[in-house]
């Protein structure tokens, strides 16, 4: 039964760092037109407890993506300098709505692998009960 | 069969043994995504068994303990087969995934063989 309910909590941990990696992706897409955005971008860890492993994934913290950001060309803009040109973001919506999607893939599948683990113990809960 | 109940102590086995690698799965596929995760496996329950039956520690009586029904469930890396991503990682989501309904079945299996021992159990006593 232990078995069981690790794995449940593993897949939960799964579930909850991918979901705060999405939040992250979506921030960047809301962000993508501010001037002087720096996409932000979450690594994923292995969580430790008392120094041993529980295999549980957990997002790592936030960093911001050092890449150059785009010069945009709009003389009108109050912040353009004196070349007309002002500091845009780094985000690249492309790399955003692929990494949205692989987000998404690994959230399924830990919410797969959570129904799987749930009708195995309900299986062996059915043994107990007749 | 009546006196020592083996088939139910491997449906045991069977059964924690399919738990036990299906935690190990959830760990993989939880961590699909982290740099340098190795991905970990269990080996099959029928070497497991094997070897475990060859190690078998004899009784020299009847009411003495042996092992049966517990045999060594330890995660080891998986040789990786596959070329591992950029970050590290070698975690395929598919295999996984296959492993997990190959070992959702192989409790399943486990499961009804204790049904049906149960119920030769019950036929035999007369309780049907």
């Amino acid at each position: 039964m232990t078995d069981f309910s690790e794995a449940m909590s593993v897949a939960t941990s799964g579930m909850k760092a991918q979901a705060s990696r999405l939040r992250h992706v979506s921030e960047n897409i809301a962000n993508s037109d501010t001037p002087g955005y720096q996409r932000k971008v979450v690594a994923f860890e292995e969580m430790v407890e008392r120094g041993r492993r529980t295999g549980a994934v957990a997002a790592g913290p936030v960093r911001l993506d050092q890449t150059e950001l785009t010069r945009v060309y709009d003389p009108s803009n109050p912040l353009a300098d004196d070349t007309g040109h002002y500091d845009g973001s780094n985000v690249n919506l492309l790399l955003e709505i692929a990494d949205a999607r692989e987000a998404q893939r690994s959230y399924e599948a830990n919410l797969k692998m959570f129904d799987q683990v749930r009708q195995m113990s309900s299986a062996l809960m059915d043994l107990l009960r007749n | 069969m009546h006196s020592s109940l083996d088939l139910f102590q491997t449906a045991h086995a069977m059964a924690r043994h399919a738990g036990a690698r299906q935690a190990v799965v959830a760990q993989n596929i939880a961590n699909a995504d982290t740099p340098g995760y190795q991905a970990q496996h269990i080996a099959p329950f029928k070497d497991v068994f094997r070897t475990h039956a060859n190690a078998e520690i004899r009784a020299t009586r009847d009411g003495h303990m042996t092992s049966t029904g517990q045999i060594a469930m330890d995660a080891v890396a998986m040789a990786s087969k596959a070329e591992p991503s950029p970050n590290g990682n070698t975690v395929s989501l598919e295999e996984e995934m296959m492993n997990s309904i190959a070992v959702g079945r192989e409790h399943n299996r486990a499961l009804t063989i204790y049904r049906h021992t149960m119920t030769i159990l019950r036929t035999s006593l007369g309780r049907n």
